[in-house]
């Protein structure tokens, strides 16, 4: 049996620890070898990418619950220790960051300044994504956590493009002055902005320790504490600003749209694809599934912020001129769709929001790897200057279809899995309201997403004759793209494979709030 | 002359080294007297062997000085950081670093007897003394090079402000005395359980004399002009060993025996901490200067410690220790970063690491380095000491000072960012490597180490540190 062979040595570390012994080895031995250094960084990636499929196989979902567990102890005087495990949740969300980082290694191809460096970075930061996932240990998580944030900096400031689209209006001296649109700007804004929520994931952490009667970090072991309501309220508060900035809840969203239209492809793609997730994913895990009185407490404005991320996040989609602008606010939209879902408290909802984070992981990961590869070739981000690239590159405008018809939800893509779980939810909650905002939300995306669609693509070819006789993607680019569009489709044809395990986590989490209600 | 073991011997060792000193810079000839500050390494290289086999738990002079693990760890603290000041000063280009060399490393090594001292002391007047023999050389440090008007200005302000800190402290102290009627130390802790408001204003003004010492906001307006005008290699060690031994006292004064009554000055200890954090911050964003921006960043890193202080535990103590060995580390390793790069390019302005990254890869990560552990960002120093101090005040219960902590942290981050930002992101004017001078290089090399083993494996130094403070509590 598989099951057998992957728990008899620690498949968690490895895929872990993977891309950082692939960060070491570039900087160590690939010394200005670019290819080697791209050979490296795939195979870094592809390791993660085929143990994680392989446990997703062999995951055992009748079992249920966290396996694949490893436990060494750190720092028993405090309750410190090693522990690794994934249930439902986190094996998908290891899957996600498995297949974008593979992808994304693949499109940044044409990174040629400090490749080597660029490499090194991104599979540090990716180690950082893979740890919180899997880390059962409140203490450890933090500390990937951090491995997961920081890196950014460097990697948009040295890597990151500066927008072409300059700001204007009444406070366009202002922005001028401070920089907006400017990698620097982006990348510092990013940073202070993820750290500003890492201090009060630091404080819950701390507190939810000192509270706990276990001395441990343990999440099993805090996951059995009945803690104070008045503490689960404001912990729970702290966890929700902390990892919801990451999440890109309104109003703390602002870092997103310029970092990730700073941030160079295989970035963005990791940034908005995985990094945002790994926001909802704990408020999600940590938040309600550690304080079911806090969630019962501030559900509705979880649930209500998220609605106004929809709309909001849309309509500024649909305002932007920058092509990389439009799919950075599309992200804020659909995270407020995450957050909606699990806001609603029932199971169709926390089901559709997990879902989301992979659909929208994925299609978001495919929207930015296509924006790298238009822009490569035209060198140019502004919609309005662009017109009839299906002509020249219809692969690119292919894929980019696909991509955006799953961001609008259309059945038999991902995304409209997601969204229809998550609606169905939200009708089903104390909150039915919630639907509306929600639906608007929808709606506004298929017009921002067939207008960009349109105006790039399939209308009238522009007569700018810096866009005449464009390439397509070729050779290595292919392989982001395939490897997208193919996973965008098998789950919105085949649901059910992602939604049997993440079914068997959201079920005990949610029996545990219902028998508080 | 007392055995190895007595509990005198670093302080005889350290005023035979003085006398050494004295006459070997007496009878050199010339205008080269750097030879020196190699002795004095030296010897101070013996001493810091010596605080190893030193032991614990003796006393003199009827309880007046007292060997215990606190002044123990002080002690090896401080002689540390003295050992990498002077190492670092010796590579120093000015010409009067030559000629009176006897001068500079006496004043310092007479400083460090002031230290130890305090360290050790439990009486009010041998505490004040040492206090002043540990200040009075350093007025006289910052204003070393006489000829430029920027060190006598910054002499001066540093003078003056340390003197009237100084008879504050005297000031708070003599209502102690008035009040307890005895100078021993215990003997205060004890009259403090009568609850005489007279002798918790003496304590109180006592405190704020030694916040001016360590340099704690409002008590902070001599710290950035010192720092900018004097020599770095010696700001390193002023930014560091002096606030140490002000936390030492303010152990000794209102920790050590204090039972219950400690609680009393989690008020005062939390709002100082919470002002200086703040202060220190936000004063540091606009910096453009390196030293100053480090100078700034020192008061917060001050006031992160005194959250520990107003933790008022053993686990708060152990951890501003802990907290101060990191700090000694971090900050003396980004001040000596400072002095290479100031050397090589004649500049401390943010503006001179542009593109250090492309040009010495290995000082810009060093730097790096002891950024991002001031900063507290995982796997160096600096993230275990923040993360400690915070622990020991959420036990206390105080999570509101824990949250201004840990956001004013992102503030810190930005102004350290920045400086990375030159470093990594910027292009470089030039294309030649920085040239470090091998001993500098070196002390840099010893702030990596410290920075990366402790960042990497706290345990020890926090096994440490939590016995220095057993017998306080």
């Amino acid at each position: 049996m598989s099951a057998f062979s992957l728990s008899s040595f620690p498949v968690l570390s490895v895929i872990t620890w993977s891309p950082f012994v692939g960060a070491l080895l570039i900087m160590f031995l690939a010394r200005r070898h670019a290819l080697l250094v791209r050979g490296l960084a795939v195979v870094a990636t592809a390791v993660p990418l085929v143990l994680s499929i392989a446990i997703f196989v062999a995951y055992d979902r009748e079992a249920a619950g966290f396996q694949f567990f490893e436990d060494v102890p750190l720092v028993p005087a405090l309750g410190i220790n090693y522990q690794l495990g994934v249930d439902g949740l986190s094996l998908l969300m290891v899957l996600l960051t498995s297949i974008i980082i593979f992808a994304g290694a693949w499109a940044s191809w044409t990174v040629k300044v400090r490749s080597q460096e660029f490499y090194a970075l991104l599979l540090l930061l990716v180690t950082g994504v893979y740890g919180v996932f899997v880390s059962l240990d409140l203490f450890v998580l933090f500390l990937f956590y951090e491995i997961a944030v920081l890196p950014m900096y460097l990697l948009i400031g040295i890597w990151g493009s500066t927008g072409e689209v300059r700001p204007q209006g009444v406070f366009g001296w202002a922005f001028g002055r401070t920089g907006v649109g400017t990698k620097e700007y982006a990348a510092m804004k990013l940073t202070l902005y993820l750290l500003f929520g890492s201090a009060f994931i630091l404080v819950g952490i701390l507190a939810l320790y000192v509270a706990g009667d276990s001395s441990s970090f343990s999440f099993l072991e805090m996951e059995l504490t009945q803690f104070d309501p008045k503490l689960q309220s404001w912990v729970f508060l702290a966890f929700y600003v902390g990892f919801g900035i990451l999440a890109g809840i309104w109003p703390l969203h602002t870092w997103s749209p310029d970092g990730h239209a700073s941030a160079p492809t295989a970035v963005s793609m990791l940034h908005a694809g995985v990094l945002m997730k790994l926001g909802a994913y704990g408020v999600v895990r940590l938040g309600m599934g550690l304080l079911p009185d806090g969630t019962l407490q501030w559900s509705w404005l979880v649930g209500t912020i998220a609605c106004v991320n929809i709309v909001y996040g849309a309509l500024s989609a649909m305002a932007q001129t920058d092509l990389k602008y439009v799919i950075a606010y599309s992200s804020v939209s659909h995270m407020g769709v995450v957050m909606l879902g699990a806001a609603t408290l029932t199971e169709v909802g926390l089901n559709g929001s997990v879902y989301q984070m992979f659909a929208h992981g994925i299609m978001t990961g495919l929207f930015f790897a296509l924006v790298g590869l238009v822009y490569e070739k035209a060198h140019s981000r502004e919609i309005f200057k662009m017109g009839g690239f299906a002509r020249s590159m219809p692969g690119i405008a292919t894929a980019f279809t696909i991509a955006g018809l799953s961001s609008l939800g259309l059945p038999a893509t991902a995304g409209f899995v997601a969204e229809l779980l998550t609606f169905l939810g939200a009708w089903q909650s104390s909150h039915a309201w919630w639907l509306f905002p929600a639906v608007i939300g929808a709606y506004l995306t298929a017009i921002y997403v067939l207008r960009v669609t349109k105006q790039i693509f399939w209308g009238p070819p522009s007569t700018d004759p810096h866009f005449q006789n464009l390439p397509d993607a070729r050779g290595p680019e292919w392989a982001a793209l395939w490897i997208l569009v193919a996973v965008i489709l098998l789950f919105g044809i085949w649901p059910s494979l992602a939604l049997g395990p993440v079914d068997t986590a959201t079920m005990p989490l949610l029996n545990r709030l219902w028998v508080l209600q | 002359m007392p055995e190895a073991g007595s509990p005198l011997v670093l302080e005889v060792g350290l005023g035979i080294l003085m006398l050494l000193v004295f006459f070997v810079g007496l009878f050199t000839p010339g205008e080269d007297r750097r030879r020196v500050g190699v002795l004095t390494a030296i010897g101070l290289v013996v001493l810091f062997g010596f605080s190893w086999r030193s032991e614990a738990g003796t006393e003199l002079f009827h309880g007046t000085f007292v060997q215990d693990e606190l002044a123990l760890f002080a002690k090896r603290l401080f002689l540390l950081a003295t050992l990498i000041g002077v190492l670092a000063s010796l590579p120093l280009r000015a010409a009067a670093f030559a000629r009176r060399a006897t001068e500079y490393y006496l004043a310092i090594l007479a400083s460090l007897l002031g230290m130890l001292v305090l360290s050790s002391a439990r009486d009010l007047v041998l505490l004040f003394v040492a206090f002043e023999l540990m200040s009075i050389p350093l007025y006289y440090l910052a204003g070393f090079l006489k000829r430029e008007p920027e060190a006598v200005e910054a002499a001066l302000k540093f003078f003056l402000i340390g003197t009237v800190s100084s008879a504050v402290l005297a000031y708070g102290l003599s209502f102690m005395y008035g009040i307890a009627g005895t100078t021993d130390v215990r003997g205060i802790a004890h009259a403090l359980g009568a609850g005489h408001p007279m002798l918790l204003l003496g304590m109180l003004l006592a405190l704020g004399g030694l916040g001016f010492k360590i340099a704690a906001f409002p008590f902070h307006m001599w710290v950035p002009d010192t720092y900018e005008a004097a020599s770095t290699p010696f700001v390193a060690w002023l930014s560091v060993a002096p606030k140490a031994a002000g936390f030492v006292v303010i152990f000794r004064l209102y920790l050590e025996g204090m039972g219950d009554r400690v609680l009393y000055w989690v008020p005062a200890a939390a709002a100082l901490a919470t002002v200086t954090i703040i202060g220190g911050n936000l004063m540091a964003i606009p910096q453009q200067n390196v030293k100053r921006l480090l100078a700034y960043s020192g008061v917060a890193h001050i006031g992160y410690m005194l959250v520990g202080f107003a933790a008022v535990s053993a686990n708060g103590a152990a951890m501003m220790l802990f907290y101060l060995v990191a700090y000694l580390f971090g900050n003396m390793g980004a001040f000596l970063v400072v002095e290479a790069v100031a050397q090589s390019e004649g500049s401390e302005a943010i503006t001179a690491y542009r593109g250090l990254a492309q040009r010495s890869p290995i000082l810009a990560l060093c730097m790096l380095l002891f950024l991002l552990s001031l900063g507290g960002i995982p796997f160096v120093a600096g993230f275990w000491a923040k993360l400690f101090v915070f622990w020991a005040a959420a036990e206390q219960g105080l999570y509101w000072l824990v949250l201004v902590g840990a956001v004013l942290t992102v503030v810190a981050l930005f102004y350290y960012l920045l400086v990375a930002k030159r470093m990594y992101i910027d292009a470089p004017e030039r294309r030649e490597p920085v040239p470090v001078p091998p001993l500098l290089a070196f002390c840099i090399f010893l702030c990596v180490l410290g920075v990366l083993v402790t960042g990497i494996y706290p345990k020890p130094l926090v096994v440490a540190a939590l016995r220095a403070v057993g017998p306080l509590f």
